[in-house]
């Protein structure tokens, strides 16, 4: 069940819209800021609020890459594989993210904080490699780089200071 | 019109014709996957690629996006795009499995008659083939997803087309998937057009799954005959068996769909042997005979009451499954023997109305469901379209689609797969909404009408006088003023009777008032239309002969593919009527009460069996061929019971026709044609409508309501209306097994307001009393239900027919609450 | 290094973005001023840029004075403009740049558009990695709101016009202009191909102009100064303006730099990106993001501008500009963005649905060093062949494998002769 406060809030964002389906995205945006993922349950009731089917939601959830219809962890780290970051060693930033995490790419660490996927290009090919963590962009990663947003999320779940 | 040279031929087509379209007119079939005729063209799977050599356009282009223009040179068969449609088959092969040997579309599949034709045959691509999970869909439809080759037809059909949302196109890329939320039954009762409508096999039709190939099968024109519209089917059979229903295409009547009741609901045919194993009843016999030991008994029997109690002693019984043979027959018999009816209605209401349907039909204002598809405005009133006649509600909603207002006035809560307004209108005030929405849209013109519209306009005006419209009606009189082909689309079951005559009068004013209006009735049954066709306006129904039992005037009954167990409403009086008679003869397919209580049963062929003619509720006659000879179907590794003898087994039967023409003695073994007593004038050949004479405007139009809508409302007493379901209600739901998937319980709708007054919730449980005893059922409130009425459906779980007539008064204080949900 | 005027870059500051202050100081919305505040009629807005020459900086180089001509007059209201910073073809960034230096620009470019052709509403497309960009934009646009720009009587006239963020899910194909509008809509975003255009019918059936962010950051400063002006911008006779170019890959400082349009590739890479990273030599270079082709030694003298490109048989497309060195290994390039466009194919059709995973299945073998001989014409034949697909993308996908194989055709023989990748020893990738 979604929070009532969180409805409200979603419902007013639907009002406001040309027609409620405009806000599909917009909605299951703040429902993973708040548990992170679409599960089943939210699905239905977003549906609900924007006034489609469930499959209608489904239609849209499953076609965008930002939405997330399993769990993942609290930061879904999104390492760039296209062109320049490929061409700038993505391959190295993964594995060295694997290795720290102790995850294939696609898990999520067992302390839920953490999942690792693959992304393509997310427009900061002039600080390749880059990363995404929620939203969030890294660039020009270097293993100490890396070391220190981990660090500083796992410790303080603070994005602060960061470009 | 543009003209232009397809494969050095020269065509001429009508504007807006896509040139894929243009060379089918020309015997050249390009390849297609996505585009199909009823859901236009989108260009998704590039199959249908043609050159264009000169003209507007140059190069390949796909032919179903391309409209044809003058001076277009057009080349299908030019190398390269040839090849380009070969590559295309290429990949969607690249991924499709090849389980043709399993596949139930083998045979009949679109992807391998193109891949064959294509000449794609050694696989290329070196890598594996993707694979999905599949969902269960319902007890219908199975889903094999790996098959697909995402032309996106079915989400199309099901989403545009008919307007349900639980199935659609997920994921993106190469992992595009079709199907729901997650699994569970289909929620649209067309689902079943899927299986047709796929082309190839990720949706096939369970009920035919593993039994059949396509060569393998009997098939012939059918039609439905679950209800009045008469929908066109191809009907397959096997081993006397019938396999499956399949749509066929008619640009008048359903386009190229059915309903899922119409699809799934024929495996009544297929347990027919049941009835025709019956022995003959100890009540005669005592022993069991074989059919035609039983036509003879029957002649027989019945002579000796005509000898005891003169011929009129004898009535006979039909009813709206009959086809015109049959109903013909019922005629003539008596017209030659001097028994009493043909009886072709359960009760006197049933036959006014829907003689007064009938009768408000002529050529210049009855339309087809092709023509609602095409029309600007439709106004329902006191009808039920999804349930009563389901492929209507998909012609409405065409209409919809393409921009007509569509307006309910019905006491029931009306669920139609498209935008509507309802005005939930108590029966007895249908005809004061219609008034108000009429009057309005033709008042201007009301000068220039002639001396019998004049009186009925200015009975349209007094009906509606006091009457204060509400909110939303005026805007819709402005839209119905505009609009230029106005549909009228009316019921026959839940309603007064003088509604019928009254709407055809509405359509004819519409018509003076210059637009070009339609009529367009739902009939109770199949052969309503036929039997309102040889019904007199003083024939009797089922009612006046029961009466007639219980004085004693008859004293024989033959019954012709007549339950009047299901099908009258006041079971206690039919019992003891019945149990006066001498003899009860039944015909039928259906293995039904009547049959059962029979003294002589004759097992009657079903419409598969025989070549029969019906005539659809627009007047349209139409015939069903044979699809196969009947008997007893061979299923299940089971040999049917060896009888040495000529005869197939369970194959002792003769359409109902023939047989009651041997018991009344008119007709001899080897009489084999109809024609020669069909009417001629209901024999105009088929796909036409007969004949019909020119209708006028209601000469005393009757109005159901008092002058003021609100003293009709009486707070303390409830109109209980039964009414039909699309699952559940029908005697092809009692009898098509196949059928019990889709039929929900049943629920008696109320009003919010009154179920507040009488302290009712949603899904409470209530014993509604009724003179002749009482029914549980459960309520579903709603305010979109009439206020002052009852709705419950003749559900084949509800021992309903405690009743006098199909709709009747209830005081309040006999709606009782008897459970919580 | 050269020096060229700075016209959108022009409140560049190094770490933080020009204030709506910084922005009028510099003349910003004087065009706003003058033309809506003083009630010039908005055709004169859309002649004027059509006489500027300006090209849409989308990717496909519409003249944009007639995209807003398009609009016909009698065609009904409300009216949309979409501002499309979807900007997800690998490579590109420019837009997002773009944002961060001067938003104002394209607010009041977006202001001036959407009077052209009396839109009341604005849709800011933005994907959700330039996140940071779509704060940005929102805390501006309120301060636009506040300084009388945006909303309800703009400058106490009758034009109401404002703008909204609309947030991506995330995919390339929303960047395609019918496929946007359907996002927008909260529809699939596949593709529709015209008619009806969306300048007839676009969101909600109403009529609806698409445009890149640099496109309308452009208009304000065509109005400001004038169409001449904007021509004399150009490094060539036939260009009009000045280009963001965005430059990554084996350069020693990749980045955005906004030069006059039509400036040689050599003197972008020498002069403005500090020359190729060090021990790189150029090998070739997507001149215009992930779908155009290889650009080889051959064409480095090249003006970066629309005509000069498309005599040699390429596209300038969003000019990003990717360089790749003798290290790397262009299969491996080419199965990367094949991976990208097949991975990002909407699924609508069958050449890009099931052709883009063919030529990736193909590359990736040869690449593996399991390619075959007959692969190659296959690769050409369906290069050709996606060709027929709905939208732009699939024949995009196609451009750098076409190339790959024009170019480099010895490189892909070796790898399927040597039955490897003969780049794999050598670098790290
Ligand atoms: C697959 C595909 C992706 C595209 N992505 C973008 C994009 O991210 N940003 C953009 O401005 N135009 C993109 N375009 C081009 C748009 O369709 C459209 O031409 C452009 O936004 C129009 O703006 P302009 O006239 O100002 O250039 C894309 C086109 C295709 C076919
Ligand atoms: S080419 Fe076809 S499948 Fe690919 S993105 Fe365009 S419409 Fe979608
Ligand atoms: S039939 Fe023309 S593209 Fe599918």
């Amino acid at each position: 069940m979604l929070p009532d406060e969180l409805k409200n809030k979603l419902r007013k964002m639907i009002a406001g819209a040309e027609s409620p389906r405009e806000k599909a995205i917009d909605v299951m945006f703040e429902i993973q800021e708040l548990q992170g993922w679409m599960s089943d349950e939210a699905m239905v009731e977003a549906a609900e609020l924007l006034g489609m089917t469930p499959l209608q939601l489904e239609e849209l959830a499953t076609f965008y890459d930002y939405i997330y219809r399993s769990p993942v962890g609290k930061y879904v780290i999104k390492v760039c594989d296209s062109t320049v970051c490929w061409l700038e060693g993505h391959q190295r930033v993964v594995d060295y993210i694997c290795s720290r995490l102790g995850i294939p790419l696609g898990g999520t660490t067992a302390d839920g904080l953490f999942t690792l996927l693959p992304v393509c290009c997310i427009g900061y090919c002039d600080r390749a490699p880059a990363m995404v963590i929620n939203k969030r962009v890294f660039g020009e990663l270097t293993t100490e780089k890396i070391d220190r947003v981990l660090a500083q999320l796992a410790q303080t779940a603070d994005f602060s200071g960061w470009e | 019109m543009p003209r232009l040279i397809i494969d050095e031929r020269e065509i001429e087509v009508p504007e807006g014709t896509k040139v894929i379209d243009a060379a089918e007119r020309l015997g050249i079939v390009i390849p297609r996957f996505c585009y199909h005729e009823a859901l236009g063209s989108v260009g998704a799977c590039r199959m249908c690629a043609v050159k264009f050599v000169q003209g507007p356009f140059k190069g390949v282009q796909m032919s179903c996006m391309v409209d044809a223009r003058d001076g277009m040179v057009v080349s299908t068969t030019d190398e390269e795009v040839v090849g380009f449609r070969k590559r295309v088959i290429e990949l969607l092969m690249k991924n499709h499995p090849l389980d043709c040997p399993v596949c139930d579309e083998g045979g009949q599949c679109l992807l391998q008659d193109e891949t064959v034709s294509g000449g794609h045959g050694l696989r290329r691509f070196p890598g594996p083939k993707r694979t999905y999970r599949d969902q269960y869909l319902g007890p219908y439809i199975k889903h094999e997803m790996n098959r697909c080759i995402h032309c996106y037809r079915c989400s199309r059909f099901y989403q545009e087309f008919c307007g349900y949302y639980d199935l659609g196109p997920m994921q993106i890329g190469d992992r595009l998937y079709f199907g729901r939320f997650s699994d569970g039954a289909l929620e649209s009762p067309f689902s079943g057009n899927l299986v047709d409508i796929c082309p190839t096999g990720v949706y096939t039709d369970k009920t035919a799954r593993f039994k059949l190939r396509r060569w393998d099968l009997q098939r012939a024109p059918s039609l439905c005959n679950l209800c009045s519209l008469g929908c066109n089917t191809v009907a397959n059979g096997h081993y006397r068996g019938v396999m499956r229903i399949e749509a066929r295409f008619s640009s008048e009547v359903n386009g190229y769909f059915l309903c899922d009741a119409g699809r799934f609901g024929f495996s009544y045919a297929n347990g027919a042997e049941g009835a025709r194993a019956r022995p003959l009843s100890p009540a005669i016999a005592g022993a069991p005979a074989s059919a035609s030991a039983a036509l003879d008994r029957a002649r027989e029997a019945l002579n000796d009451i005509a000898a005891k109690f003169g011929p009129g002693a004898i009535a006979v019984a039909g009813s709206g499954r009959n086809s015109l043979e049959t109903q013909s027959m019922l005629d003539l018999v008596c017209k030659k023997r001097g028994w009493s009816g043909p009886v072709l209605f359960p009760t006197p209401s049933v036959r006014r109305k829907t003689l007064e349907a009938v009768k408000g039909l002529d050529s210049r204002i009855a339309v087809s469901m092709g023509d609602i598809e095409k029309s600007d405005f439709v106004i329902i009133a006191g009808a039920d379209p999804l349930n009563e006649a389901p492929m209507s509600a998909l012609a409405l909603r065409q209409a919809a689609r393409n921009g007509a207002p569509v307006v309910t006035i019905d006491s029931r809560p009306v669920a139609l797969p498209c935008g509507f307004d309802h005005f939930p209108a108590a029966p007895r005030d249908i005809e004061r909404y219609l008034a108000a929405l009429v009057v309005k849209a033709v008042e201007s013109e009301a000068a220039g009408f002639g001396k019998d519209a004049e009186a009925f306009y200015r009975h349209l005006k007094e009906v509606h006088e006091n009457f204060e419209p509400p909110l939303g009606l005026a805007r819709l009189c402005e839209l119905l003023r505009e609009s230029k082909r106005p549909v009228i689309l009316c019921g026959t079951d839940a309603i007064p009777e003088s509604t019928p005559a009254f709407v055809s009068g509405c359509a004819r004013l519409l018509g003076l008032a210059g637009k070009k209006a339609g009529l367009f009735y739902l009939l109770p049954g199949a052969g309503s239309f036929g039997a309102a066709q040889l019904c007199g306006t003083e024939d009797k129904t089922f009612f006046e002969i029961l009466e007639d039992i219980e004085q004693g005037l008859v004293r024989a009954l033959v019954v012709a593919e007549c339950d009047p167990f299901h099908d009258y409403p006041d079971r206690a009086r039919l019992e003891s009527a019945l149990s006066k008679l001498e003899l009860l003869v039944a015909i039928d397919y259906f293995d039904s009460q009547a049959v059962g209580c029979a003294s002589i049963f004759y097992p009657a062929s079903t419409i598969f069996e025989t070549r029969s003619t019906y005539i659809n509720q627009e007047g349209r006659v139409q015939v069903a061929e044979r699809v196969h000879c009947g008997g007893a179907p061979i299923r299940g590794g089971n040999h049917p019971p060896r009888i040495y003898s000529g005869l197939v087994p369970g194959g002792d039967h003769l359409p109902a026709w023939k047989a009651l023409g041997q018991i009344a003695g008119l007709i001899g073994a080897d009489e084999a044609s109809a024609q020669t007593f069909l009417p001629p004038a209901l024999c105009p050949g088929e796909g036409k409508r007969v004949p019909m004479a020119k209708a006028g405007f209601p000469e005393t139009p009757g109005f159901a309501g008092g002058s003021d809508g609100k003293a009709a409302l009486n707070g303390d007493l409830f109109d209980l209306l039964t009414v039909e379901w699309m699952f559940g209600t029908s005697e092809f739901s009692v009898w098509s097994d196949s059928l019990d998937a889709a039929v929900s319980p049943p629920l008696m709708s109320i009003n919010s307001k009154d179920a507040a007054r009488i302290g009712l919730c949603d899904g409470d449980r209530v014993s509604v009393e009724l003179e002749a005893g009482a029914f549980e059922i459960a309520v579903s409130v709603s305010d979109k239900t009439a206020e002052g009425v009852l709705v419950v459906p003749r559900h084949k779980e509800l021992e309903w027919r405690k009743m006098k007539d199909f709709s009747v008064s209830v005081a309040a204080d006999k709606v009782r609450k008897i459970g919580a949900k | 290094m050269p020096v060229y005027p700075q016209v959108l870059f022009k409140n560049r500051k190094p770490d933080r973005v020009a204030t709506l202050d910084e922005y009028r100081e510099s003349g910003g919305y004087e065009a706003v001023e003058k033309f809506i505040g003083g009630g010039i009629a908005h055709k004169e807005v859309i002649r004027l840029v059509g006489e500027s020459g300006l090209l849409g900086r989308g990717g496909a180089g519409f003249p944009t004075g007639m995209k807003w001509a398009a609009v016909p007059d009698s065609s009904p209201f409300p009216r949309y403009l979409v501002a499309n910073c979807d900007e997800m073809e690998p490579g590109t960034f420019k837009d997002r740049v773009l944002l961060h230096v001067d938003p104002h620009c394209v607010i009041e470019g977006m202001i001036l558009a959407g009077y052209s052709f009396s839109a009341s509403k604005a849709f800011f497309f933005v994907r959700p990695s330039y996140e940071s960009g779509a704060l940005i934009l929102e805390r501006e646009l309120e301060n636009a709101r506040r300084a009388g720009f945006l909303g309800n009587r703009i400058l106490g006239t009758d034009f109401c016009f404002d703008i909204v963020v609309h947030r991506s899910g995330g995919r390339y194909i929303c960047g395609e202009a019918s496929a946007l509008l359907n996002a927008i809509m909260g529809k699939r975003p596949n593709p529709v191909k015209p008619p009806p255009y969306p300048t007839e019918k676009g969101l909600w059936e109403k009529p609806t102009v698409v445009n890149n962010v640099e496109t309308l950051a452009n208009i304000p400063h065509i109005l400001r100064n004038g169409p001449q002006w904007f021509k004399t911008l150009s490094a060539t006779p036939h260009g009009t303006g000045t280009k963001i170019y965005g430059i990554s890959g084996k350069v020693s400082r990749p980045g955005a730099v906004e030069l006059p349009i039509g400036t040689r590739l050599s003197e972008i890479i020498e002069q403005h990106c500090g020359g190729m990273a060090p021990g790189s030599k150029f090998k070739a270079c997507l001149p215009g993001g992930a779908s155009t082709r290889f650009l080889t030694g051959e064409h480095y003298d090249i003006p970066m501008d629309f005509e000069d490109l498309k005599k040699i048989g390429n596209r300038l497309g969003t000019a990003a500009i990717m360089v790749f060195d003798q290290n790397t290994c262009l299969v491996g390039a080419t199965l990367n963005l094949l991976e990208f466009f097949a991975r990002e194919s909407c699924g609508w059709c069958t050449p890009c649905r099931e052709g883009l995973p063919y030529m990736r299945e193909l590359l990736r073998r040869i690449e593996n060093g399991e390619g075959k001989e007959e692969y190659i014409p296959n690769l050409r034949l369906l290069c050709k062949e996606v060709w027929n697909s709905y939208c732009a993308l699939a024949p995009g996908a196609a451009e750098p494998v076409v190339s790959l194989l024009d170019f480099f055709e010895d490189e892909v023989r070796q790898h399927i002769s040597e039955k490897g990748c003969p780049f794999h020893a050598k670098a790290d990738h």
